[in-house]
């Protein structure tokens, strides 16, 4: 097992007096090379949830173990960190180096990386997020696509086997987050990395091995895509929402039409319109 | 007329090896009472004139009139830049990164109070600008705004800029980053703000089905120009030329495009999702030999009927009937803290 949470607590203490439990006692296991997406409304602990798995936070009361290894255990932390690798929202928040080689080969060279090898991951890296040609660029005039991207290589430089993308494509354009989205997918088909991919936009979700829905600080939904959308209704009383095409189905039902069940994108959403008029 | 743009034009670092276009000779009327929205990818152009209209940049060449105040690129007359800013409100991208005060009316107090008016006018003024957003005055005015949701937050920075009662509003991603219902929350605020804070209201967004739900004039900008300046309903006719920029159009108008492909000609003027459930809905009639009701269809993800009033409308409200919705958002209540504020 890649991720495994056992009964797993972590509470806020705001004073004396009070504390938020962000996470209540959430058990989990995420299988390696599973691409699954998660969502749930701000607040909802899903981004708690993201600092627990390489031990930025540590549980208040159960386990975390990522491949066996427990966040609790002192000795095997870096292996954690070294293994669960984290891409933040803010794609200007997370670059250390004015050229973009520079900015991939910080890890590895923090890990004592022999010097061939970095620069084997550094083209690696860049070439499997698409930034090869960039390699001697200034990441700073990069578009916010292109940063995410590079902020990816940066994390796979030290090889992780988990890659945890805490909302990397909320501050970006819909084609920077196509371009993010893209990467994220072949690193999980081609490399079997296992990704855990945070977001709000439930269409992101789709392609999704497994979608986990968070509410309240445990888990409302786990399950296909497919299967977790047709729970509208319940998704909307928790803050969130269904992709659009699902809603336009939705909609049109209500007003009479025979929609069927299950649809989730434009093509099949085109195709049942064919058939009915 | 609110704003006229002449000829303007902006380089960046001209002169050294960095030098990059911005804007390239925009002209562009805004009147009063425009509900504009304007696109284009990321680098077109659209945030530096957005800058522009706000005079935080002096233009390089051309010019800009702003109610009575006119920018041109000379040293003299002075603008009263004070002036100019309250009266185009702008509500900046993560507007929640730049809440400072203690409490949440300290906060919303700031504009107004460097706008030099008297103590009671600026109390008056925060009053009704939190309440305007949907907030419970007496519940979050002593809070720490750190304390809030993210939504809740965006919704305190939007009534620090209202709360200077700005005749015309610029809104930069109002929703970046928010969850569905703080997304629908974000924009059902932007449509209150328009009959009951400021007029003119000018949006700039990625996500165009977001822009069509309250737009009637959309400006699209392409590599430092302004490439398409049209009503919204008449936009996406040039439906691909608008992708090959690289932006996306509407979701109704990709399905109405994909089923014309298919033989089926919803017709043309299809923007909205409302607009594609009343099409389909009359080809179903018509094609059935049915009568279901075209305008019964609404595409609401969630009811905000009334979401939107101040205390007293909701008191006469609740009095006329106790069995509807109270509209202000009571998730505030001084015992329970977002998850947020603890990081």
């Amino acid at each position: 097992m890649a991720v495994v949470l056992e009964n797993v607590t972590y509470s806020y203490n705001l004073d004396e007096m009070h504390r938020i439990d962000a996470v209540k006692n959430l058990s989990l296991r995420i299988k390696e090379g599973t691409f699954v997406a998660l969502v749930g409304h701000n607040g909802s602990g899903k981004s708690t949830f993201a600092k627990l798995l390489n031990g930025l936070l540590l549980p208040t009361s159960g386990e975390v173990k990522i491949f066996g290894n427990s966040t609790l255990d002192g000795n095997k932390i870096y292996e954690i960190r070294k293994d669960v690798g984290m891409v933040f929202q803010n794609p200007d928040n997370q670059m250390i180096a004015s050229i973009v080689e520079d900015d991939v080969a910080f890890g590895p060279e923090n890990l004592g990386v022999e010097r061939e090898e970095i620069k084997e991951r550094v083209e690696w890296a860049l070439s499997k997020v698409g930034m090869l040609e960039y390699r001697k660029h200034t990441p700073f005039k990069m578009s916010g696509g292109q940063k995410q991207r590079l902020a990816i290589a940066g994390v796979l430089a030290i090889k992780p086997k988990v890659l945890v993308l805490d909302e990397s494509t909320a501050m970006l354009d819909p084609q920077g987050r196509s371009e993010v989205l893209k990467v994220a997918h072949e690193l999980n088909r081609e490399d079997g990395i296992t990704v855990i991919h945070i977001t709000h936009f439930m269409e992101e979700a789709l392609d999704a091995d497994r979608l986990i829905v968070m509410n309240d600080g445990q888990i409302a939904f786990d399950g296909k895509p497919r299967e977790v959308f047709k729970h509208y209704e319940k998704l909307k009383e928790i803050k969130l929402a269904v992709p659009w095409e699902t809603q336009m189905a939705i909609s049109l039902k209500k007003v009479g039409l025979d929609m069927g069940s299950g649809i989730v994108n434009e093509e099949e959403l085109v195709e049942k319109l064919c058939q009915l008029l | 007329m609110p704003i006229t743009i002449r000829h303007l034009s902006f380089t960046y670092s001209a002169g050294t090896p960095y030098e990059k276009k911005a804007l390239e000779n925009i002209n562009l009327q805004i009147n009063e009472g425009d509900f504009l929205g304007i696109i284009g990818h990321t680098g077109s152009g659209k945030s530096t004139f957005i800058q522009h209209i706000n005079g935080l940049i002096k233009p390089q060449a051309g010019e800009i009139e702003i109610f009575d105040l006119k920018l041109t690129p000379e040293k003299r007359p002075k603008v009263n830049l004070k002036a100019l800013r309250s009266s185009v409100g702008m509500v900046f991208q993560y507007p929640e990164y730049q809440l400072f005060a203690d409490t949440v009316a300290k906060d919303v107090a700031f504009g107004p109070k460097n706008l030099g008016l008297p103590s009671e006018e600026v109390e008056k003024r925060v009053k009704q600008a939190i309440e305007m957003v949907g907030l419970d005055y007496e519940a979050v005015k002593d809070r720490a705004p750190f304390e809030l949701s993210g939504g809740q937050k965006r919704r305190v920075a939007i009534a620090g800029i209202i709360a200077m009662q700005p005749k015309m509003l610029i809104l930069d991603e109002p929703t970046a980053g928010l969850d569905p219902f703080g997304k629908e929350q974000i924009l059902n605020l932007i449509k209150y703000l328009k009959t009951h804070c400021s007029p003119t209201i000018v949006v700039i967004s990625h996500d165009i089905d977001e822009i069509t739900r309250f737009a009637n004039r959309i400006v699209v900008f392409n590599d430092s120009h302004i490439v398409y300046d049209e009503p919204m309903q008449q936009l996406f006719k040039h439906s691909r030329q608008l992708q090959k920029m690289g932006l996306d159009i509407p979701r109704a108008v990709k399905v109405v495009n994909s089923l014309r492909a298919r033989g089926v000609d919803l017709g043309e003027d299809i923007v909205t999702a409302e607009d594609l459930i009343k099409a389909v809905v009359a080809r179903y009639n018509e094609v059935h030999s049915t009568s279901l009701d075209e305008n019964a269809g609404v595409f609401d993800m969630y009811d905000f009927s009334q979401k939107w009033l101040t205390t007293e409308e909701r008191q006469m409200l609740e009095e006329e009937s106790s069995s509807e919705e109270a509209p202000i958002d009571k998730s505030i209540k001084s015992s329970e803290v977002s998850e947020d504020s603890k990081k």
